[in-house]
């Protein structure tokens, strides 16, 4: 049985937020649901630089669920709908969830979202609010993202477009697409290759043996929740190139 | 009759509209609250908790009464068990509204997940509201054999059997009074991602909250249907001062854990203890002084009906507030920060959670990620709250009317 991971090397993300794209295009986030961010670490305001002039620096932190081994958001769930599947996968069963919202609690990466309004209302909500016609998108009868319904072997579903009210959502490592052999849609779009996905139990593997040969860590190693994304640190910034910051152009 | 009759009509009024205002939000979605993303649990938890310490303190009152030959509290002991059965009814209720999915409500009994301390604390509540209705059953047969007017050799009968049975049930609700918030603390407390809950005294500060308000929801709910009488005079007195006891002991428990968490002024723990004495400091005084200004009430003026319900009613205020200042700490403590070291200068930086709604316009867009979130209670939260609240209250006062409670003709 294979076990799920993901490394992200740092040194290689550009900030480009293609991954977060892709994951809220292909799962069908409703807006302001992100299963993915890529934040700035140590940035006061959205998307800044850190530090002073002439020293900045831009670390790009990409954060998706972290499918722990030791999941909380599994430990706290009263009705087993959060669940660890034998792959690894911390997967959520759409039919079973209650909505009572303690994963949200318990997860310390911040990754879970809860669907605080109807799917569809909230897409034509923000059209309006942005000014498009109120019924653009369910008159064309299209909204983005994968469009069938994915269940696992024992016919729980971990996956549909339109998610009901009320249940909560986080990604799934796209199951959809790992079920079928393929990678998640990060992986995919990723444009630096920055990620790589794969067995951690099948030692040839090459996230194997990038996690064995390469300097690893995971996000708050301290409190014990044994995540399965492993992160590459950034290189110095000297190693990466030169940006001459200056106020002349020259 | 008439004042009652009144306050009833009044409750129902309001209950009305609480139950409006949760059809309304089952239509919108949870979206009609200020809860997000980054804080999910608001006012809705903050009240469960507080009526599970008042329902806490009825049986406690009431087994009390056979398991430490306490006399002077059996008068009171059919209202207390009333009240405990009717607000941990009232916790449970509480939770409806704040589930995304109520409909699936069943799913804890169908696929209970043991791992959780959501099902244990289910299971304790439901025990223990199962314990307080019989315990209340069989407090009152005796009086109500009376009023049917049943002859003097059944009443007696069923008084000892009343008694024997009470006796049995002592020893089995004091530990259920104890756990039902011990067992809603560890909900909060084994969360070591949430450092204003994480640890070992949290059980026993809501131990401390549910007997400084448990007993004084007896006194009012016991001015209600007996009156402040001269015969009760005792009764009163000592349950105001176990609850002006157990406020001192909570303040205590309180403070004491600021000590610890201040003494280092680094790390998670004094941030959230900082974020209490900053951006909450006017909850923060409120629940003190509401709690101490109780405290004294309660210790000095027992003596008189004015001094009984004003210090009740200063307690349980204080306590909801400290029940309320639970949430905002913990939430806004966001758990995934990275310590960020530039030049000789380090800071802490929270990672931003995605709201989960778009707000503002085109033109003057809102936050979509968060690392801190202003919540105050919307309105259809607190109507909702607030409704449920007449309605318990109502429950309450119809049981109090149509129990007998009271000994037949005294």
């Amino acid at each position: 049985m294979p076990r799920y991971g993901m490394v992200i090397d740092l040194s290689r993300c550009i900030g480009c937020r293609s991954c977060a794209v892709a994951c809220k295009i292909v799962n069908s986030q409703p807006p302001g649901t992100w299963w993915q961010r890529v934040e700035t670490v140590g940035a006061k305001e959205h998307q800044t630089a850190v530090g002073e002039y002439p020293n900045f620096s831009e670390v790009y932190l990409p954060v998706p669920c972290m499918h722990c081994e030791n999941a909380p958001c599994v430990r706290v769930c009263p009705v087993n709908a959060t669940f660890k599947r034998e792959d690894g996968l911390v997967l959520i069963d759409f039919e079973r969830c209650i909505g009572c919202r303690y994963c949200l609690t318990a997860c310390p990466y911040g990754v879970r979202q809860f669907n605080w309004q109807d799917h569809v209302a909230s897409f034509r909500q923000v059209f309006t609010k942005f000014g498009f016609d109120s019924d653009w998108f369910v008159v064309e009868d299209y909204k983005y993202g994968y469009p069938f319904i994915h269940k696992t072997k024992d016919g729980r579903i971990v996956y549909m477009k339109t998610r009901p009210r009320g249940v909560v959502e986080k990604c799934t490592f796209c199951v959809q697409f790992v079920d079928q052999g393929q990678v998640p849609a990060c992986v995919a779009a990723c444009p630096s290759n920055a990620r790589v996905f794969g067995d951690l139990e099948d030692p040839n593997s090459q996230i194997s043996r990038i996690v064995s040969e390469r300097q690893v860590f995971r996000l708050l190693e301290h409190l014990g929740t044994e995540p399965k994304v492993f992160y590459i640190p950034p290189m110095k910034k000297a190693e990466r190139g030169q940006v001459i910051y200056s106020q002349k152009l020259e | 009759m008439r004042r009652y009759a009144v306050a009833l009509v009044a409750l129902i009024v309001v209950a009305a509209a609480g139950v409006a205002a949760w059809l309304y939000q089952l239509q919108k979605g949870l979206i009609v609250t200020n809860m997000r993303n980054p804080f999910t649990w608001g006012l809705y938890i903050a009240t469960w908790a507080f009526y599970v310490g008042t329902a806490a303190g009825g049986l406690v009152v009431s087994s009390a009464i056979y398991l430490f030959r306490v006399e002077k509290l059996k008068p009171i002991a059919p209202v207390a068990s009333t009240t405990a059965f009717v607000f941990v009814i009232a916790a449970m209720l509480m939770i409806l509204p704040d589930l995304g999915r109520p409909d699936r409500i069943l799913n804890i009994i169908l696929h209970p997940q043991f791992k959780s301390m959501l099902v244990w604390d289910f299971i304790v509540l439901s025990t223990y509201a199962v314990l307080s209705a019989t315990y209340t059953i069989i407090l009152v047969r005796p009086n109500w054999a009376k009023r049917k007017g049943l002859p003097e050799d059944k009443i007696e009968e069923i008084k000892r059997n009343s008694e024997r049975w009470a006796r049995i049930l002592a020893p089995i609700s004091l530990p259920f009074a104890i756990l039902i918030h011990t067992v809603t603390a560890w909900v909060l407390a084994t969360q070591l991602s949430r450092p204003w809950w994480y640890g070992g005294l949290l059980a026993p500060m809501f131990i401390a909250a549910a007997l400084t308000t448990g007993p004084t929801v007896v006194i009012l709910a016991s001015l209600i249907v007996h009156g402040f009488k001269d015969e009760l005079r005792e009764t009163y007195r000592f349950l105001a001062k176990i609850s002006a006891a157990s406020a001192a002991v909570m303040l205590f428990l309180y403070y004491n854990d600021f000590v610890v968490r201040a003494w280092w002024s680094k790390g998670e723990e004094y941030e959230a203890l900082r974020m209490v004495f900053t951006d909450y400091i006017s909850i923060h005084l409120g629940e003190v002084l509401l709690v101490l200004a109780g405290l004294v009430v309660l210790a000095k003026y027992y003596n008189s009906l004015s001094g009984l319900v004003t210090g009740s009613l200063l307690v349980n205020i204080g306590v909801f507030l400290h029940r309320y200042l639970l949430v905002p700490p913990a939430y806004n403590l966001i758990p995934f920060r990275l310590t960020v070291v530039s030049g000789a200068e380090s800071y802490e930086w929270a990672y931003p959670i995605a709201l989960g709604e778009i707000r503002g316009t085109l033109t003057d867009p809102g936050p979509v990620f968060v690392n801190y979130w202003p919540y105050v209670p919307s309105p259809i939260e607190i109507t909702i709250t607030i409704g449920a609240f007449a309605l318990i209250s109502a429950i309450l006062l119809i049981l109090l009317k149509i129990l007998p409670l009271k000994k037949e003709g005294a």
